[in-house]
């Protein structure tokens, strides 16, 4: 105990070259992850490894899905490792900390005050949690891999917006942490309290078995830090059922294939971008805010271009948080993303243009023109059966502005 | 200058003002005197008591109808016969002739074009690809810029645009293009079988005013839309339904007055404006039936008829839209896609997906709008499996169900024309079955006539 109070030079270093380590280690992950962000191609295995490891995303989307995805054993690896060596992501692993870390250090220098006292993470941890147990986290969009991810959208060109914004969140977080050096990692981070309870946790459970064993670190008793996280739970889970009950948007945006029920999809997609980035299309982008703000930075399709192919399941691989699950190519014709819809004041057909691009292009077979002894003109009737909202009527469409024939989602269509 | 009248002048107009009246002058005499007859009266007797030659007419045996085994005359012999007068048979006879064989071409109505001008279809659709970059050049393109040098021929003739152009002005340029290139022309010569040797064409029978004839050819180009030729020839083909529409033109669309209705009011579906001032062309899809049904095409024929009269009535009814009137229907109706050829080739809808490259390509297809890209045609959907000396050139090419639409196109219909004609040329020089034609000769030549081929 004295030696740790009073560390000799050999002390100092050990625990010099120690520092020179790690962060070399957290140099490493850095460029570890960086590259495996990067817009290569045909790698959707290393796209969807850097925010799968969060524990945070892991544990809130078992909580929220009530599935386990083969994806989500990356994250309860890190979580399990968490129990015993107290936040050893951050310290050795996250990227994220690392930039952070940076610009705190610039704050220090610059003789900020490191940020020391209040815990919101904490509170984010809990009512996200908590909303998950009833099938809406609502803060997990702030699990900083998520947030690192999010950066790469600045690669694609056709993202350039969403890029900017979340470009922009995270240039916020780094001047917050210029101001108030640590504000992120202590103060903010979900996953770094998510560590924090496991640690308390697994400390806890030991001290119970060993109790006469003395455990490093400070005192907890761990009433205090259990009665905050039961009511953090509770106050998640209750304003997830508020929201559950009246946060039904007017419109409803399209979704990848296999996302699950708005709702959820909302509040259990960690906004990571894999998703847009796998598309080999580009037709998943990031919602600005048109479908209300719950969704904001959400994926959503849009067809202007293309549409959601019948032999491609990319973006349902690379979901670190299981909000687009359960897609193969066997079942992708059956799975709905929306319905399509004639706008007859737009169709060609309306004015007796010559044209069958939508009929044409639709890989299901479900558009067919219908001649209307009435009217004396082709109508396209679209079979509810087979559509599944692929959107390739819509890509295909060459009326402009607008598309005479466009995907809804299936909510509206009905 | 203007007093002084020429000897020409003063025929043309003594020709104007009466033929019957112009008789006081020995020179006109003479000169009318063609046109008269021996009679001295307009008509003249060509033949007395005639009964007709070769005649076999059907009889009635035991209740059915025979037609009896006879010998058709031989109206003549030729290299190439191109059966069917418009845009596709027109470019394949003009191609195969420009290549150097000798070509006849027959067609059953009266005018060339087809369904472009007979059918006044009469924008041009499906040249242009995704860039926006046109893809249909050679004869095709050639006649475009001669419409464009002509007065009233043609209208949004820019890059990218699909241009309208007029129906009488086609039929004028391919009557001069067809004069030009030396072709032996039969109008009103309506195909109607195959002359077949060994499961092999060698040359096509025609009904006409002069009876039932045959003309021998080396190659026949079956340009029919219909696919007449290569089935009456047992080539296996898909017979498919479609839409049958009629297209009429409306006119005094530029004396409407639309401060008398509102917006609302206002009538839709008036068609698209042609290079007459104040004349709209309106398409009418119609319903999707079998447009080789004698019925089916009499049943479309009155319904549509009835409905455009029924619909220009409505029209003019609107407040201000009193002027607008029914100019004509065409006398063609729409058929779309009846008889497809099995080729050896088919052109899929994949093919624009994958942007798949045909290594025996003749052609290349555009899109409607410009929205997809340029899609390659291979010499072998204009090849019948089994039958020889055939080759199809059209809307009846060998295509998948989703492509036809495309593939009926009018530019289209260019492309595959020219390659059928220059294949044919080919296969008539080198005195080999069009399959078995050096296609690296036929791309050669069709570069030569300016084609593009990707």
């Amino acid at each position: 105990m004295s030696n740790k109070k009073l560390p000799d030079d050999s002390a100092i270093t050990q625990t010099s070259t120690r520092n020179h380590f790690r962060l070399l280690v957290r140099l490493v992950c850095l460029i570890g992850a960086v590259l495996c962000l990067l817009p290569i191609r045909d790698k959707d295995a290393l796209l969807a490894i850097v925010p799968a490891l969060s524990p945070f995303v892991a544990v809130t989307s078992i909580l929220a899905t009530k599935t386990i995805q083969p994806i989500f054993g990356l994250g309860l690896i890190t979580g399990l490792v968490a129990l015993f060596r107290h936040r050893w992501f951050c310290r050795w692993a996250c990227p994220m900390g690392l930039c952070l870390d940076g610009a705190s250090c610039l704050g220090r220098r610059l003789k900020r005050k490191p940020f020391q006292t209040m815990s919101i993470g904490r509170w984010l941890l809990a009512l996200t949690l908590g909303g998950a147990i009833l099938g809406y986290p609502l803060f997990l969009w702030s699990d900083p891999l998520a947030l690192f991810g999010g950066l790469f959208l600045l690669t694609e060109q056709h993202q350039l917006l969403a890029g900017v914004v979340s470009f922009l969140l995270v240039a916020l977080l780094l001047i917050f942490s210029l101001l108030w050096p640590h504000v992120w990692c202590r103060g903010l981070c979900p996953l770094g309290a998510f560590q924090d309870l496991l640690s308390t946790m697994s400390r806890s459970v030991r001290s119970i078995l060993r109790p006469a064993t003395d455990l490093p670190g400070r005192d907890h008793s761990g009433h205090p830090v259990a009665r905050r996280t039961i009511l953090g739970l509770l106050m998640g889970s209750a304003s997830a059922s508020i929201l559950r009950i009246t946060g039904r948007e007017p419109s409803q945006p399209l979704r990848p294939p296999g996302a699950v029920d708005e709702l959820t999809f909302k509040g259990l997609c960690s906004r990571c971008g894999n998703c847009i980035r796998s598309c080999p299309h580009n037709i998943i982008r990031r919602d600005t805010g048109q479908h209300g703000l719950a969704g904001i930075l959400t994926p959503v399709l849009t067809f202007d271009k293309d549409y959601c192919r019948e032999d491609c399941i990319r973006c349902t691989r690379v979901c670190p948080s299981g909000a687009i699950v359960g897609v193969n190519l066997d079942n992708k014709p059956d799975i709905q993303i929306g319905m399509a819809q004639v706008d007859m004041n737009l169709c060609l057909l309306g004015e007796d243009h010559e044209c069958s691009a939508c009929m044409r292009w639709c890989p299901y077979n479900a558009i067919r023109y219908v001649f209307s002894e009435a009217e004396y003109m082709l109508v396209p009737v679209i079979d509810a059966e087979k559509c599944n909202g692929c959107g390739a009527c819509e890509a295909a469409c060459p009326t402009s502005p607008r598309k005479a024939i466009r995907v809804f989602s299936k909510v509206k269509a009905s | 200058m203007k007093n002084q009248m020429t000897r020409r002048d003063c025929l043309r107009i003594m020709g104007m003002s009466g033929i019957g009246i112009g008789t006081g002058l020995g020179i006109d005499k003479q000169l009318l005197a063609q046109d008269i007859g021996e009679s001295g009266f307009q008509s003249s007797v060509i033949a007395t008591n005639k009964v007709q030659d070769n005649r076999s007419n059907a009889v009635l045996i035991d209740g059915k109808v025979i037609q009896p085994r006879r010998q058709l005359p031989v109206l003549t012999e030729t290299d190439v016969l191109v059966v069917g007068g418009g845009p596709a048979g027109i470019v394949a006879a003009i191609a195969a002739r420009r290549a150097g064989a000798k070509v006849t071409i027959v067609e059953r109505y009266g005018h060339f074009g087809g369904l472009w001008t007979g059918g006044l279809v009469l924008l041009i659709l499906g040249h242009i690809a995704k860039g926006p970059k046109q893809v249909c050049q050679g004869i095709g393109e050639e006649m475009m810029r001669r419409l464009e040098k002509m007065d009233g021929a043609i209208i949004n003739r820019r890059p990218g645009s699909n241009p309208t152009v007029d129906a009488e002005a086609v039929k004028y340029l391919m009557v001069e293009m067809i004069e030009e290139a030396e072709v032996q022309v039969f109008l009103h010569c309506w195909g109607v079988d195959a002359v077949t040797q060994n499961n092999s064409l060698r040359g096509a029978v025609f009904e006409s005013k002069s009876g039932r004839q045959a003309i021998l050819a080396k190659v026949v180009i079956d340009a029919t839309g219909d696919g007449d030729i290569f089935a009456a020839a047992g080539a296996q083909f898909e017979h498919r339904s479609h839409n049958v529409g009629l297209v009429s033109r409306i006119g005094n669309l530029d004396r409407i007055d639309k401060t008398k209705t509102s917006d609302t009011e206002k009538p839709k579906r008036l068609g698209s404006a042609t290079p007459v001032r104040g004349i709209n062309w309106v398409n009418l899809t119609g319903p999707e039936v079998d447009g080789l049904d004698l019925a089916t095409l009499t049943r479309m024929e009155m319904n549509h008829r009835k409905y455009i009269w029924n619909k220009t009535q409505k029209v003019r009814k609107v407040p201000g839209y009193d002027n607008v009137y029914l100019a004509e229907t065409a006398p063609q109706l729409g058929v779309r896609i009846t008889r497809i050829l099995n080729g050896l080739k088919t052109v899929k809808v994949n093919d624009i997906k994958n942007s798949t490259r045909h290594p025996d390509v003749i052609g290349v297809g555009g899109a409607s709008n410009a929205e997809h890209g340029e899609w390659q045609i291979p010499y072998g959907a204009l090849i019948p499996q089994t039958v020889d000396n055939v080759l199809a050139a059209g809307r009846c090419i060998s295509c998948d169900i989703r492509m036809a639409d495309l593939v009926r196109l009018i530019p289209n219909c260019f492309v595959t024309g020219q390659a059928a004609g220059v294949a044919a040329a080919v296969a008539v020089r080198d005195r080999c079955k069009p399959r078995d034609a050096n296609i690296t000769e036929i791309q050669k030549i069709l570069r030569q006539q300016e084609a593009y081929l990707g």
